[in-house]
């Protein structure tokens, strides 16, 4: 807003108060008001010149502001009356309605100062029309000094005819007629409050709550023309007025509201956790906007269409009515599709769009991170799968190669041995020997072999192979639920090397009777349980074999536990998934 | 001692199928050899081994499935009609590295490659037994 402008608002602002106050003192006529009274006026106009300068402050482009600022105005003509002269006098007479005009006004332009129709302009016309037009008509044929007025009576200049009975007669028809004209202010107010969705709504539900006591006092005002309700004079001339007050006083209640809903913007977020997913943060904020159908639509580089946090397409091309898009400073596209109402709370709406901005970068920059650990992940797992597959081609080159030849070998001693025997001692002994030196030879390969890699693991899956570990286990060692399918490769070779590394610490550390291998299958992973009765205080620190078989169970995206309380036994658990 | 005509030897290392051959033929076995599962399959219908000494890792295959098609192709060892032939399992492994596989097969027996001897093959044969792993 133009500061001349504000200023000059204010000046007149404060001058006309400063000047209703006078004429009601100094030129009060035919003296002072009522107190109660100046009170009233006095902040009735207080009320509507001060929200007229701060909703036109507020929202420029709008013309809520000088609607209540003409309210504010009109409200101040009929107390020219205090002003002892013919012309004001004349002039408070025939403005004597002219407010309730710019009421009706103001309450088919809620909440921005916009008329939604011809309906609402031709209802706003003739409540104009017949604001101005009834007190006027009436005047013509009113004689202040004629009835009842004393000599210091200002002249009344619209006089024609002196018709007390004309005059009369003119005011009780119009007052009748003015019912059905408020009646259709109010029936339209509550067509437009019947329409409003998202945002809108909470001001068209403030201005229901403000046309009850207006159109309430402004009836009364009318029926107190036509019915005696004299008794109730000071209730109706000098305290109603108060309800008067109402519209400024809940748009600035609103105004509070708007401010308060950008604090509620930034503390939804702010109460978010770090980097929260975008349909959270899409639900934080049509709470905090008051617009439920609020979208968060996102483009991802080179697609074509923007996406919402539901999954479904946006086009924003062709958005439903009422509805409007805003981009949000991200670097990639996003914006936020949002009630078009929303436009008139600019600030609203670049603090939600700067937060949602901040909360999406935050959410991209965990993604990227969650990427990046996936992928480390990812080349763990098949970092481990090459070492196993190499540990299994190991394996299976040793008895191909050497434990064949030496196989090979040993037959070729025993042949050689069965033919010496007999014909020459010395020689059979000697290629006896020698063939005990191949046996042995074989049978050390075999178990460097099946320390590198267990054949029986690849040949029968984990139970055959779980089975061969108990039955070398020198602790006396019990098999539960071992299930008898296969499983993927890792999976198989995670779970045995789990058992295998927990048998050979029991028969090493744990000075245990006895022990007991459990391995289940569970809701798509598998439980391994190794327990025995020793006396525990295994710990899973680094370097210790458990920190290499944890390792080995988070490759494959589980996770090992050791309950190992001094002399209370030990127990390791593997989790591991199992797709 | 009563001789076996014929024996089979399925071996994928030619070394080793030399040396069993001169065992088994010191034991008065007519001995014809295969590489692969495929040739055995060949050989066992030209020749109706009675003894087939199988090695259980072939290039091809493995030493359970041979077992079970020439059983399926032969009928049950002590079946009535022709009789199948005795397939005794080999490996440089050990009958634990296997598991339950090798009771699960058709073989009669297994015997760990470091231990061929005439004699124990005999044991499969004469005795019929086949449970008995030599000692």
């Amino acid at each position: 807003m133009n500061p001349r402008l504000r200023a000059a608002l204010i000046a007149a602002a404060l001058a006309t108060i400063t000047f209703q106050l006078v004429t009601f003192y100094v030129n009060g006529w035919p003296g002072p008001p009522a107190p109660l009274f100046v009170v009233s006026a006095t902040v009735v106009l207080a009320a509507y010149l001060g929200t007229g300068i701060i909703a036109w402050q507020r929202h420029p482009a709008d013309k809520i502001g000088l609607l209540f600022t003409l309210t504010g105005y009109a409200w101040f003509l009929p107390q020219l009356l205090s002003l002892h002269y013919a012309v004001p006098f004349t002039i408070a007479n025939g403005a004597a309605f002219l407010y309730q005009g710019c009421l009706g006004h103001l309450g088919l332009a809620w909440p921005y100062g916009k008329l939604r129709g011809r309906a609402d302009r031709i209802v706003v016309a003739v409540n104009y029309a017949w604001n101005i037009a009834s007190p006027i008509a009436a005047n013509l044929f009113w004689n202040p000094r004629a009835t009842g007025c004393s000599a210091a009576c200002p002249a009344n200049l619209l006089l024609i005819d002196d018709s007390p009975r004309l005059y009369q007669d003119i005011g009780q028809i119009t007052t009748l007629l003015s019912f059905p004209v408020t009646a259709a202010v109010i029936a339209l107010i509550v067509v437009h409050w019947r329409r409003s969705r998202g945002y809108a709504r909470r001001a068209m539900n403030a201005l229901i709550w403000v046309s009850i006591p207006v159109a309430g006092y402004i009836t009364v005002l009318n029926l107190a023309d036509v019915v005696d309700l004299s008794r109730y004079n000071v209730l109706i001339y000098q305290v109603g007025p108060l309800l008067l007050a109402a519209p400024p006083v809940a748009y600035l209640a609103a105004a509070m509201t708007a401010r308060r809903a950008r604090g509620a913007v930034s503390s939804a977020l702010v109460s978010m956790e770090p980097g929260p997913h975008p349909a959270k943060l899409r639900d934080a904020l049509a709470r905090a906007l008051g617009d439920p159908a609020l979208q968060l639509a996102a483009r991802t580089a080179g697609a074509a269409a923007f996406t919402d946090t539901d999954g479904a397409t946006v086009d924003l091309a062709s958005l439903p009515a009422g509805r409007m898009v805003t981009p949000l400073d991200t670097p990639g596209e996003a914006v936020l599709v949002h009630d078009a109402e929303l436009r008139h709370e600019p600030e609203l709406i670049r603090v939600a769009a700067a937060a949602a901005s901040l909360a999406l970068e935050h959410a991209r920059l965990q993604a990227e991170i969650q990427v990046q650990l996936d992928q480390v992940r990812a080349s763990r797992a098949r970092i481990v799968e090459a070492g196993d597959a190499e540990r299994r081609r190991l394996e299976r080159d040793l008895h191909d190669g050497a434990q064949q030849r030496l196989v090979t070998l040993s037959l070729a001693i025993g042949i050689a041995r069965d033919r010496a025997a007999g014909a020459d001692p010395d020689l059979e002994a000697l290629l006896e020997s020698a063939s005990k030196e191949a046996r042995a030879a074989i049978a050390e390969l075999r178990e460097l072999a099946r320390g590198i890699h267990p054949a029986v693991l690849t040949q029968t899956g984990l139970e055959g192979a779980i089975q061969a570990l108990v039955e070398r286990s020198p602790v006396t060692t019990q098999v539960r639920d071992v299930p008898a399918g296969r499983f993927p490769a890792q999976v198989e070779a995670t779970a045995y090397f789990v058992v295998s590394e927990a048998l050979a610490n029991v028969a090493k550390h744990a000075q245990a009777s006895a022990a007991v291998v459990t391995v289940r299958e569970q809701a798509g992973r598998l439980e391994v349980e190794v327990s025995d009765d020793g006396v525990g205080g295994a710990q899973a620190g680094s370097g210790s074999g458990l920190a290499g078989l944890a390792d080995r169970v988070a490759s494959v995206g589980g996770s090992l536990t050791v309950h190992s309380p001094p002399g209370g036994g030990t127990r390791l658990q593997a989790v591991i998934p199992c797709p | 001692m009563r001789t076996w005509p014929t024996a089979l030897v399925v071996d994928d290392h030619e070394g080793f199928r030399a040396f069993a051959r001169l065992i088994l033929e010191s034991a008065g076995f007519a001995v014809t050899e295969a590489a692969t599962g495929a040739e055995a399959a060949t050989a066992a219908a030209a020749t109706s081994p009675q003894l087939v000494l199988l090695d259980i890792q072939l290039p091809d295959t493995d030493g359970f499935e041979v077992a079970r098609r020439l059983t399926a192709a032969q009928g049950q060892p002590g079946g009535r009609g022709q009789p199948g032939p005795v397939i005794v399992l080999t490996s440089t492994r050990e009958a634990s590295d296997y598991g339950g596989r090798i009771a699960a097969s058709p073989a009669a027996g297994f015997l760990p490659k470091d231990q061929l001897s005439a004699r124990a093959l005999r044991g499969y044969l004469d005795g019929g037994g086949l449970n008995g792993e030599p000692a």
